[in-house]
């Protein structure tokens, strides 16, 4: 409840940035919230399961190639709900198959499969005359920050509900002993593709919403395999373990990347690399871990 | 049709297939002693491509000797990740439980930090060098010396480690660690030796892979992650873990790529790499070659 509390005014408080007239602390906004979506997303699956996915680019591309698509034809929101739809239906249309793969072959896969459509997509664009697609007419920059908020929200209560519900308790069963809960009953088949869809669906929407803040749309970057590191990287360094942690994690690396990466790109690597390298050996439970130990140190 | 038939495609496919069965023999090495998923192994690739160019433009070494030190190089950061990173890794029990995913996190750290150190001190941009570039006409094939170098070196070194395997006690100890890790230590392999061996030789093929790409085509700090996927589509193909079926498939992946795109275009090249990976994984994730079904 102090959590709930605590993150709501978090929250309103960032709803409120606009009016410091910063467009600066705008986008920061909007980064945050976006890594913060996307990394709770991510934990849908991946944390509750331990299938770990390396293709979450691939959705969040998605939904861009979509939004850009629709772009001008429908009303922006729209663009935005297809984009999320389908990469859903893409989640759903790929996960019985994806799924059935364990261990170190799921990962590589899913990075994989990412990369097999960011391919596909590229050939597509450039076989239509196609060189990167300008979007001319976007929303301002407030509109996009206030609807990226809402979907970190959204991520950040789908986590928690579905943590504390049967389906996180089946989805941990999972991630415990996939064997023995489908012996006991679990329909383990059926809660995978459910996560995997759920936690696709939000990705798509940010894509399309990421897109329109840069109002241009390369496949190259929209598909990025990076994104999927990052995402990875976030929420390891946050903790998988509780809801919390993919937030601390996505706050913490996103204000590391606004202090360094625009005047020391290469720097902000190597720093990136040496704190994952550290947190995956010292800190193995992640920001989160490490707060709950302090806090019960005292 | 032709050209399909020519001899000068077949030597570009056997050029690019042994190059990719020594990238893929690095990998298998390290995965299949310490089942560890080495994503930075093409930036591996990428240091000993640096190696032997800091060598050139320095010292003037030539690639036939700066090879070894490329091997090196690559050698001690070998021992350097084993002894600082996954010894502590693989003692922690709690790490341990999930080995897979933490030392895939573990390898993209190291990935991203060897990227961006070479891209401080070498700058971004590409670099490359003259070395054996004179064209040779043989039995009506035409090639340069430095890609004759790279077939025979290659496919030495391929075939070699795995005449040491099959002949060589240590050999022998190196397999069986592959495949009953348990039953090798109950009979007297001494695992951590094994373990740290494998780990800087696997660095040091790719290491030499590097100072062959050095010699035939542009250099960049970023260079490596292509390789680091071929080498897993072709360890995925011939089965994670099966030394010998990894180097055939890497062969194998080299004709294919080559007729594949004779037949297509070169903008199908990614996305024929990139399917033929995604169905292996689906249709057979043991491997195409691999006769059991492991556990």
């Amino acid at each position: 409840m102090k959590g709930l509390i605590l993150g709501l005014v978090c929250v309103a408080g960032a709803a409120a940035v606009p009016m410091l007239g910063n467009p600066y602390y705008t986008g920061v906004i909007f980064q945050l919230a976006m890594w913060i979506a996307l990394a709770q997303s991510w934990s849908m699956l991946s944390a509750t399961t331990g299938y770990l996915s390396l293709g979450h680019a691939v959705f969040y591309g998605i939904g861009a190639y979509v939004c850009v698509l629709l772009t001008g034809s429908v009303p922006f929101a729209v663009t935005l709900i297809a984009g999320a739809l389908a990469a859903g239906i893409f989640a759903a249309a790929i996960g019985l198959p994806v799924l059935r793969v364990r261990g170190p072959y799921f990962v590589i896969l899913t990075y994989g499969l990412s990369e097999l459509v960011r391919h596909v997509v590229m050939r597509i664009e450039s076989a239509l005359g196609s060189f990167g697609r300008m979007i001319f007419i976007v929303p301002p920059i407030e509109v996009l920050m206030w609807c990226m908020l809402g979907l970190a929200t959204l991520a950040c209560l789908g986590a928690w509900a579905i943590r504390h519900s049967t389906f996180g308790a089946g989805l941990s069963a999972i991630r415990e002993d996939e064997v023995a809960a489908e012996t006991v009953g679990v329909p383990v088949t059926r809660l995978k593709l459910l996560a995997f869809v759920a936690s696709a669906i939000i990705p798509g929407a940010v894509g399309g919403l990421a897109l329109l803040r840069t109002s241009y749309f390369e496949p190259g970057q929209a598909f990025d395999p990076v994104i999927s590191f990052t995402i990875v990287t976030m929420a390891l360094v946050g903790g998988t373990e509780t809801v919390r942690g993919p937030i601390l994690g996505a706050v913490a690396l996103t204000l590391l990347s606004e202090l360094l990466w625009s005047n020391l790109p290469q720097l902000y690597m190597v720093v990136l690399g040496s704190t994952l390298i550290g947190f995956i050996l010292f800190v193995p439970r992640g920001v989160s871990g490490l707060v709950d130990q302090i806090a019960g140190r005292r | 049709m032709d050209t399909l038939l020519s001899g000068q495609l077949l030597f570009a496919a056997l050029v690019s297939g042994s190059l990719y069965a020594l990238v893929a023999l690095g990998l298998n090495l390290v995965y299949g002693t310490l089942r560890l998923l080495n994503i930075a192994h093409g930036d591996l690739v990428m240091i000993g491509a640096y190696t032997a160019f800091g060598a050139f433009s320095l010292f003037h070494l030539p690639p036939v000797i700066s090879v070894f030190l490329a091997a090196a190089v690559c050698a001690g950061l070998g021992w350097a990740v084993y002894e600082g990173l996954f010894r502590r890794l693989l003692a922690n029990p709690t790490l341990a439980k999930r080995v897979e995913a933490n030392s895939l996190i573990l390898f993209y750290g190291i990935s991203v930090i060897l990227q961006n150190v070479v891209a401080m001190t070498f700058t971004a941009s590409s670099r490359g060098y003259q070395y054996l570039d004179t064209v040779i006409t043989w039995g009506g094939v035409s090639m340069t010396g430095n890609r004759l170098l790279t077939l025979i070196v290659a496919s030495a070194v391929c075939f070699g480690t795995l005449l040491f395997l099959r002949h060589t006690l240590f050999g022998w100890s190196l397999r069986a660690v592959i495949e009953r890790r348990e039953a090798a230590q109950v009979v007297g392999v001494n695992l951590n030796r094994v373990q740290l061996i494998t780990i800087c030789a696997g660095f040091a093929a790719a290491g030499v892979a590097g100072t062959l790409v050095s010699m035939t085509e542009q250099i960049t700090p970023f260079m490596g992650f292509p390789f680091t996927i071929v080498a897993f589509v072709v360890i995925i193909v011939g089965g994670l873990g099966n030394i010998g079926a990894g180097v055939l498939a890497g062969f194998c992946l080299g004709l294919v790529e080559t007729y594949g795109i004779a037949l297509t275009s070169p903008g199908y090249r990614s996305i024929l790499i990139y399917g033929l990976f995604v169905a292996v994984l689906l249709i057979r994730p043991e491997g195409v070659f691999s006769k059991a079904v492991r556990s």
